[in-house]
């Protein structure tokens, strides 16, 4: 007589299915339930589970009724459960607009061939923005819900113009003392002209520092060409003063994958780690500015580009493989989206779309963008985007005009033909300024985009490697924070 | 090449799904007669048009699943964004 019954008998008579999408994966399938959890399983299981044949004495129906794909019948807590992660997930929107880029000046020292801000020469002073329209602007910023709120003065190059760099940083510090939000502030800067005098004012206001690192100094200087040729001995310069002055963590960098990048992504992120950064961004050009009027972008496509970065991710992997702590931050973001239920509230990746509800840009002109890539096109001609002006326009009618709200509802990827139906959607994104750039149609096709494909191609990765290789899983968990 | 999908087991919404998700590729027209929903699928290549079989069936079962899941997903929706102040 045994003293326990078998764990047969402990298993549920019956289960009812909860909602979910699929894809195929290579010969099986990726499931997402509601709150964009994964799981793999076999097609197979999957079809019996959907037609009510699925045994719950099957090995994997423990994971299955764990990440809510299954319930008992009338059980209530997976419901309540699917609920609080999805309206987790959700809870930025409630927020409304953290991010406010301030173009300072198009004014550059710099003529990148891929450039997405459209550059000025130096000398046109009419391409400042005025401390009157900086103004304008920064009472418009704390009108934002938010309470966190992030400024990030730009260009150009932003401090050629820094007068008003300082006059936003002042008047920033000077509403938030009444307004009382988190503030941070940020200025995106290459450093080539950066002085110890403007550092010494970043440290005394908690000023944080982005720049851009393209790789070691023959592929940074041929990216980046200046008067000299010295960007990156200038970028080394700066970054070693402004981590001594302003601090170590003071500092961190972007990097654009131009054509001549394409080969040399080990020798990239090399150059990282030589200059002690811990993480990098693999990112894509933007067809934007000079780089869709040059062969920047034509010089690659998706598959191109997938190829880059899978080749960056398995060198990370090995780096931290032998004790080199470093992060990819694409994949972060979308491994945070798969792993767990907070939404980083990135532009590109978000859905809604995060034009003008995550991010707004205050051109130099004072005129209101919905994001740094509308602005963009607007240098090329098209102002489809441009959702107000600082000197004419309210706050509400602003974040409500037509072409706010247009590209808003036009772009609901969960109102979308195919991305309605796909297992990747709670990772992904729209991306209504690309598509509309490249196709002339906020939506796009998404059979054709080169948007899905990346976004396909990269999520597909990163969950082939988190079934295939345990250690990755492991690193994963940790950069997603779970 | 025309495909001739039984209406018993598939659905026209399924058909059309399937066809835009190969839209890069091929042009499917979808129309019905009386015993049958009726593919029109150009170029005649063999390859996509197992793609094509093979869609339709994922599209049928992702019919299905939108199906049996419809009000526990209206219900998790309602209690998602209850009391959030985003649905006023």
């Amino acid at each position: 007589m045994t003293r326990f019954l078998p764990a047969e008998e402990f298993a549920p008579k019956a289960y009812a299915l909860l909602p979910c999408r699929f894809e195929p994966l290579d010969e099986g399938l990726i499931l997402s339930n509601m709150a964009g959890e994964p799981m793999f399983i076999d097609r197979s299981r999957f079809e019996a589970l959907v037609q009510g044949r699925f045994s719950t004495t099957d090995p994997l129906f423990p994971e299955l009724r764990a990440k809510h794909f299954v319930r008992e019948p009338g059980e209530q807590h997976p419901i309540e459960l699917l609920a609080l992660k999805v309206r987790t997930k959700y809870a930025h929107l409630a927020d409304f607009t953290n991010l406010h880029l301030f173009v300072v000046t198009l004014r550059c020292d710099h003529s990148c061939q891929y450039c997405q801000v459209s550059r000025q020469s130096e000398d046109k002073l009419r391409y400042d923005m005025t401390p009157e329209t900086a103004d304008k602007a920064l009472d418009l910023v704390f009108l934002s819900p938010n309470p966190a709120i992030k400024i990030e003065i730009q260009g150009g190059e932003p401090l050629l113009n820094w007068p008003v760099v300082e006059h936003i940083i002042l008047g920033a510090e000077a509403r938030n003392r009444v307004a009382r939000r988190a503030l941070q502030i940020v200025i995106a800067t290459t450093l080539s002209l950066v002085t110890d005098d403007m550092l010494y004012f970043c440290r005394d206001h908690n000023v944080l520092l982005s720049s851009s690192l393209d790789g070691p100094a023959d592929l940074h200087d041929r990216n980046r060409p200046r008067p000299g040729r010295d960007s990156h001995a200038k970028f080394v310069a700066g970054l070693t003063k402004a981590r001594d002055i302003v601090g170590a963590d003071a500092v961190s960098a972007l990097m654009t994958t131009a054509p001549a990048s394409m080969d040399r992504v080990r020798d990239i992120i090399d150059e990282y780690v030589r200059l002690g950064f811990r993480d990098i961004f693999l990112r894509h050009v933007s067809p934007y500015g000079f780089a869709a009027k040059t062969r920047s972008y034509a010089a690659y496509n998706a598959q191109k580009w997938l190829e880059f970065y899978k080749e960056g991710l398995r060198y990370i992997l090995e780096l931290n493989a032998a004790g080199v702590p470093f992060v990819e931050n694409y994949s972060r973001l979308l491994l945070t989206k798969m792993l767990t239920p907070r939404d980083p509230g990135f532009v590109d990746l978000s859905n809604p779309c995060g034009a003008g509800i995550l991010a707004v840009v205050f051109n130099y002109d004072g005129e209101v963008y919905a994001s740094d890539e509308s602005r963009m096109l607007k240098e090329m001609g098209d102002a489809s985007f441009r959702i107000g002006d600082v000197h004419k326009n309210t706050y509400k009618e602003i974040f409500t005009s037509d072409a706010l709200l247009t590209v808003l509802d036009e772009s609901f990827t969960l109102s979308a033909p195919m991305c309605s139906d796909c297992a990747l959607e709670p990772w992904c994104g729209t991306d209504p300024v690309f598509h509309h750039g490249m196709t002339g149609d906020l939506l796009g096709r998404k059979p054709a985009s080169e948007f899905c494909k990346r976004q396909m191609g990269a999520v597909k990765h990163l969950l082939r490697l988190m079934r295939d290789n345990s250690d990755a899983q492991r690193l994963f968990r940790r950069w997603a924070g779970c | 090449m025309q495909i001739r999908l039984d209406p018993a087991a598939y659905s026209v919404e399924a058909a059309e799904k399937a066809a835009y998700r190969l839209i890069d590729r091929i042009a499917v027209l979808v129309s019905t007669d009386a015993s049958a929903i009726v593919c029109e699928i150009t170029p005649e290549d063999p390859a996509l048009i197992d793609a094509f079989k093979r869609e339709v069936l994922d599209q049928q079962l992702r019919l299905s699943i939108r199906t049996q899941t419809e009000d526990v997903r209206n219900l998790i929706l309602a209690f998602a964004f209850s009391r959030t102040g985003l649905q006023q």
